[in-house]
Parts: structure tokens; C-alpha cells; sequence
């Protein structure tokens, strides 16, 4: 009955849609409205008696001058420090969770066996205490006479000052704080890639190194890259761990900036640009990451 | 924009591996860029004060010699007389932290059957953005002179009705007509307090004449810290380096130079920025510590087992016209939902019972006749070696005291504090 098959597919061209409607709708709300909110107070022209800009929803009335001000600071100026500093507490942090975190997904989905289950939940129970909690403790055992100096000082070390705008140490939380958000994904990856694949390579004569570097790393390049940029963005925009753990200008990154703006006075049309700009640094490497997927997909087939 | 985050959902779909895994961690790194922008929305929510064009203040601004009476606008009366205070439910007090004593909160939670909650906040800034928050509602708050004015034209905060206040006889008469709001009409004053260098006398070994040289000191590194508060570190740089006495200076060079020399301090010292002078210098977590001289006085209260206060120490320039001074006052918000209990709590403040038990938990001075410098020293209110950090009235005739500028001169000392927050 060509008709009835006909209705039917009528039918699913209306139902695949209407699936992605809620979706759609949250990415509207969450998503669109708060940026041009953004746009909004970054472009306005005009302050209140606070001193706060009011925000321009009609872009007809975008005024691009504060946001012009902020991108030639950020290039060459006082927010410069602020960019670079952000760029390469990250990149640390990135390499401290590549070295870390591969070794523990891997293990947890290579060789763990049947103890893989506990492995994971022991990787995800940090997550039942609050993330300041944490950062919190780290403060106790860091300070000049916390655990951390006792024991340096035990094998004759001299105390450190780990908490007056130490990089290293904002560095070591901010991989702390974001490491299991790297190796979920990773562990995905590895977890995927197909035992036989391992096997042959062992058969041709590989050794485990060289089938690790040769088959296995190369397969779960894609999961390392999502490791990478899921834990990247919310680092390069965190102002709170900074805050715990140092609250000293020497280490103030992007996140820091933005909350000055935005919670400390009026200035937030300030804060607003740097949101902006922070968005169309992180949507450039969100573009490369999708780029690569695509590829990858495409290769697949 | 250059990007549409429903392509994600609308672009044609082939079946391919992994990909409902990627495309839910995707899915998830857009929202997490949307929720990153959410605390913006809260500044678009209320705009409805007019639009400020140029730098000229669209308030007055009030000084000793220019006194300001704040404007009772019809929109915004005082209560009538007479009324029976409100009670159950919430009391909200907006302050900052540890500023009113845990007893006579508690007290008078009891006394009127309410549960009294303090939100906190480190500077004015966050005091206004909290009191502005969209439906959010406090009976009490503590602003400055800094920022009456602005507060009052746009009815933030509610005329007060004296006759729920006779205990405002009290206070000290300069206060009782005050220059920034003739006639107490909004604001009676709760604290009266000067800046200065809070310091552990066993660890500082000499304190030089300018004391502020302290803070400058590379053999406290690690150990120093200034008050998070732009109006207070850069004026005391400005007084520091000889810039100027006018420390609501609008010239431009002048803040940059002492703003110059404060971001010196991030390599110099590693200086830290908070306002917790009154537990950090006894708890030894800080050497050398910008801090109002209520925070001296409390700091006793915060040593650690077996020390006393000689540990303590704290610096003003001997100079009365060199001294900072400041004020704080109690306000009803003009959100307050109990307004009669806000004016009781008010009138309990400038008791002197209550307010010698208030200042024997803060350390903040109340400007009440009865308690005199030298009442409150001979009450062992305030040990010896802190003795200059009690104010007296005189002091406000002489000393330097921030004022409420226009908004161009704000912009100017905030741009500057943004650069040193910066770490440039």
C-alpha cells in the first residue's frame, strides 16, 4: 500500500525533528540568549548612575569602542600578562593530566580486568565532596605549616610558600581539580578500541611498546583530543581555584579578570569583552577539535 | 556571531561509530559556554535608573563643606509612627563578615522571635550588587559615606522615622547631623575607625617613620597584604609616596604612579589582597597588614592560645591630618519587609550596652558619647600597645576621609585597581 508508506514517512520526516526540539529549545535558553545578553552589556554605550553599562539590545545601537579598548589591551597592554599567563597555566596543567591520566585510563581499560568498575568509581568519588571542599584542603595541607612543609621538612627540605601567588601550585590544582574530567573520555577511547586489533599487532611481532605506539595510541588519538578540550575550556575560564589556592595578582589568569568585572563593581561591559574575547579564542580551537572529528569520522568510513 | 550552535542538532546525520559519545561531550562544552555567561544576565535585570551621560555626578556629592541633605521623594516615605514591630520569619542583615557580634544577634532573634540571617560581602561593590539583586529584600545594611548618595537618589535605601530612635541622642552630636546626610534622615552611624599598618610586633623589629614603608618591606615577602578594597590601596600609595594628601585625587597621574607602585609590591613582597587584617596578623598568616583600626582591636580576640596581645601592633602617622578616618552607618533597605523591627534593631545598635557589647566582639568603635577612648581603654577594652588605634571625635575635623566622587574619578581609580588586580 504505497499510500499507508507514504503517511509513515511523513510521518518520521515530522518525528526526527520534533525530537531535536527540546534540545534545541535548552541551547536557545542556555545558550543563545546568554550570549547576546553578553553582546548586549559588552556593546552598550551607555552607563547608569552605578556606573554600569545599560545594556544595548538593539544592534543597531552596538558601540564597539570598550570592546576595541579591551582587544588592543589583551594584544599589548595591561590585560596582556593576564592572556599569556592563562595560556600557559593551562598548557601545564594539560601536560601534568596527559601524563597522569593516560597511564590511569589506560590501565583502568587495558589490564584492570574485572576491577576496572571499582577503578572508575574510585576515579569519580573525589567528585562526592565539593570541588571548593577540596581546593580547601589543599590550602590546609599547603600553608606554611601544613603537611606538606612538615614532611619537606623531615627529609631536610626548607618550608615552601606554596600559596602567595605560587604558579606551580595553581598549576598542580588546576590539573588536581579537572584531571577525572580527562580521563573519563580517555578511558572511553581505549576502552573501544578492539582487542584484536592488539592481538594482530602482537602476531606480526610487535612488542608491547611498539603496539602501544604503533596501534593503540594512534586509536585513541581522538579520545586524548576530547580529554584535551574538555578539560581545557573550563581551565582556561576558572577564576576560582586561582582564587583559593593563590589570590595574588602574580597569578590572576582570565577567569579572575571577568569576576573582577563582572562581581566587583560596575565596569561589567569590561568583563562582558573579555567574555567575548575568551569565547572567540576557545571557539577556535572547538572549531579545530570539530574539524578533527569530522575527519576522523570520515576516515572511518 | 559568527557560529550557531543549532547547526550541531540540524546538520544531516549519518550513521557513523562514536558518535553519540562526541556528540554528547559536545553538546555539553556549548552549555558549559552558555552557563559560563549566566552571572551577566543578573547585571541585565535592572536598569531602571536613568542613563548617566559624561562624568558629572547625577547626585550630589556631599563633603564637611558642602553637607548634602538626601532627598524623602513621595515614592519612598518612612513608616508611620507607632507601629507594632513584625515578627517570625526572616530578619536578613546585608554586612560585611564578623561585624556585628553573634550575641546580640542572637538576642535579638530571641527577643523578637525572628531568625536573623547576615549575608555577607567584602566591599561596597558587592553590597550593591547584592541589595540590587532582583526580587531579593534586606532589613538592615551597613554602607559608607562613599556610597550614600548614589544609594538614596535611587531609593535603595528608606527615610528613617526617629521617632522608633531615641536612643540616637546617644551618639556623638556631629553624628547626629551628619555632612553627608543632614538630619540622620537615611543613616545613623555604627562604626567609626581609621587605615593604617596592622603588624606582629614580634616579628617586625623596627617601625619605620613613614610606617606604611612596611607594606613595602621586602623582608616580610609572603607575609603582606593589602586591604581588597581599590579606594584604600591606592590612597594609602598615594600617601605612602608623598603623591598627595587628597586621597579622592581625580588626577590621573597621580593614581597611576601610586598604582605603579603598588603592582611593584606583587614582585617585591608577593602581596596578598583581602580584608581579613583582624585574623590573619594573629593568626600569623600575615606579617604585615593594611587594616582599619577596628581590625587591631578585634585582632586580640583572634590570637592563638598562649599568646597575648603585645604580639600585636599597629600603625597610624602621628599626624591627625594625616590620618585616614572613616565612618560606617546603618541603613533600612527600601526592599526591608520588616521595617519596624529594622528601626528597633537600629535603635538596640545605638544602645550603650549593646553597643559596648557589639564593639567588645568587633572591635569596631561606636560612635557613642558614653564610650569614650578612655572609657574604653580603662575597661581593658583595648590593650595598651594598640592604644592608637582608637578614634576620637576631633579626628574627623583633621584627618583624610574618602568621599563619593563622580563617576569619571571612579573609573579612573577602578581602571587602575584592575590593572594592579591584573598583576601587569
Amino acid at each position: 500500500m504505497p499510500d499507508a508508506k507514504h503517511g509513515h514517512d511523513r510521518e518520521t520526516r515530522r518525528l526526527w525533528p520534533a525530537l531535536a526540539l527540546p534540545g534545541t529549545l535548552w541551547l536557545i535558553a542556555l545558550f543563545l540568549v546568554p550570549t547576546y545578553a553578553v553582546m548586549a552589556v559588552a556593546f552598550s554605550g551607555n552607563i547608569n548612575i552605578f556606573g554600569e553599562p545599560i545594556p544595548a539590545w538593539n544592534p543597531l545601537d552596538w558601540q564597539f569602542d570598550t570592546f576595541l579598548t579591551v582587544l588592543s589591551e589583551s594584544v599589548s597592554g595591561i590585560y596582556q600578562a593576564v592572556w599569556i599567563r592563562t595560556a600557559v597555566y593551562t598548557f601545564w596543567a594539560l601536560v601534568i593530566c596527559v601524563g597522569v591520566g593516560y597511564p590511569v585510563a589506560y590501565y583502568s581499560a587495558r589490564l584492570a580486568g574485572k576491577r576496572r568498575g571499582l577503578i572508575l568509581a574510585l576515579i569519580l568519588a573525589p567528585w562526592w565532596i565539593n570541588y571548593i571542599t577540596r581546593m580547601l584542603a589543599w590550602v590546609n595541607l599547603l600553608q606554611d605549616d601544613g603537611y606538606v612543609n612538615k614532611l619537606l621538612g623531615i627529609v631536610g627540605i626548607a618550608p615552601h610558600s606554596w600559596l602567595n601567588g605560587n604558579s606551580f601550585t595553581v598549576v598542580m590544582a588546576l590539573a588536581y581539580g579537572y584531571l577525572p574530567f580527562f580521563i573519563i573520555p580517555l578511558f572511553a577511547s581505549l576502552d573501544r578500541i578492539d582487542g584484536r586489533l592488539l592481538e594482530a599487532s602482537r602476531d606480526l611481532g610487535l612488542g608491547s611498546v611498539r603496539t602501544f605506539l604503533h596501534v593503540t595510541l594512534p586509536l585513541s588519538r581522538l579520545g586524548l583530543i576530547t580529554a584535551i578540550v574538555i578539560t581545557a575550556l573550563p581551565m582556561a575560564g576558572d577564576y576560582y581555584t586561582n582564587t583559593i589556592v593563590s589570590g595574588s595578582p602574580k597569578t590572576s589568569m582570565v577567569g579572575n579578570q571577568i569576576e573582577l568585572y563582572l562581581l566587583q563593581g560596575p565596569q561589567k561591559n569590561l568583563g562582558a569583552s573579555i567574555v567575548l574575547l575568551l569565547s572567540f579564542v576557545l571557539l577556535f580551537f572547538m572549531l579545530y577539535y570539530l574539524f578533527l572529528t569530522q575527519r576522523a569520522a570520515k576516515d572511518a568510513r | 556571531m559568527s557560529f550557531d550552535p543549532n547547526d550541531q542538532g540540524s546538520r544531516p546525520r549519518r550513521s557513523r561509530p562514536q558518535l553519540a559519545r562526541r556528540d554528547v561531550l559536545r553538546g555539553g562544552l556549548w552549555v558549559g559556554v552558555g552557563l559560563g555567561a549566566a552571572p551577566l544576565l543578573a547585571a541585565c535585570g535592572n536598569e531602571s535608573s536613568g542613563q548617566v551621560v559624561g562624568g558629572a555626578a547625577p547626585y550630589p556629592l556631599a563633603r564637611p563643606d558642602h553637607p548634602v541633605t538626601l532627598p524623602i521623594k513621595d515614592s519612598n516615605p518612612p513608616i508611620g509612627d507607632g507601629l507594632a514591630p513584625e515578627s517570625g520569619g526572616a530578619f536578613k542583615i546585608l554586612n560585611y563578615a564578623d561585624y556585628m557580634a553573634p550575641g546580640v544577634i542572637k538576642d535579638f532573634g530571641k527577643k523578637h522571635g525572628v531568625t536573623v540571617q547576615v549575608t555577607p560581602y567584602n566591599n561596597y561593590d558587592e553590597m550593591l550588587a547584592k541589595i540590587r539583586a532582583p526580587g531579593e529584600s534586606f532589613d538592615l545594611v551597613f554602607p559608607g559615606p562613599s556610597v550614600l548618595s548614589k544609594m538614596a537618589y535611587t531609593e535603595l535605601i528608606q527615610p528613617l522615622n526617629h521617632s522608633y530612635l531615641p536612643h540616637l541622642k546617644n551618639v556623638w552630636p556631629e553624628y547626629q547631623d551628619p555632612w553627608y546626610d543632614r538630619g540622620a534622615a537615611f543613616t545613623v552611624p555604627y562604626t567609626v575607625y581609621g587605615s593604617g599598618v596592622m603588624y606582629r610586633a614580634d616579628r617586625v623589629s623596627e617601625v619605620p617613620q613613614n610606617g606604611y614603608d612596611l607594606i613595602w618591606n621586602k623582608q616580610y615577602a609572603g607575609k603582606v597584604a593589602v586591604l581588597d578594597d581599590y579606594g584604600e590601596a591606592i590612597g594609602m600609595s598615594l600617601l605612602r609616596n608623598g603623591l598627595t594628601t587628597d586621597i579622592n585625587t581625580s588626577d590621573p597621574t597621580l593614581v597611576q604612579k601610586a598604582t605603579d607602585s603598588l603592582i611593584e609590591l606583587i614582585d617585591l613582597v608577593e602581596i596578598k589582597v583581602n580584608i581579613n587584617a583582624y585574623s590573619e596578623v594573629p593568626e600569623g598568616t600575615a606579617t604585615v597588614h593594611q587594616g582599619w583600626s577596628g581590625d587591631a582591636i578585634a585582632s586580640q580576640y583572634y590570637l592563638p592560645k598562649g599568646e597575648t596581645p603585645e604580639v600585636l601592633g599597629y600603625w597610624r602617622p602621628k599626624d591627625p591630618a594625616e590620618r585616614v578616618i572613616g565612618s560606617d552607618v546603618i541603613a533600612i533597605p527600601k526592599s526591608s519587609q520588616k521595617p519596624v523591627l529594622a528601626h528597633q534593631m537600629i535603635n538596640d545598635l545605638l544602645d550603650n550596652a549593646i553597643g559596648l557589647r557589639n564593639f567588645g566582639w568587633n572591635g569596631y568603635q561606636p560612635p557613642l558619647t558614653k564610650l569614650s577612648a578612655r572609657y574604653l581603654v580603662d575597661q581593658e577594652y583595648i590593650p595598651a600597645n594598640l592604644m592608637n588605634s582608637v578614634v576620637v571625635p576631633g579626628d574627623f575635623a583633621t584627618g583624610l576621609t574618602y568621599y563619593e566622587v563622580s563617576p569619571e574619578t571612579e573609573a579612573l581609580w577602578r581602571n587602575n585597581w584592575s590593572r594592579f588586580k591584573a598583576g601587569a
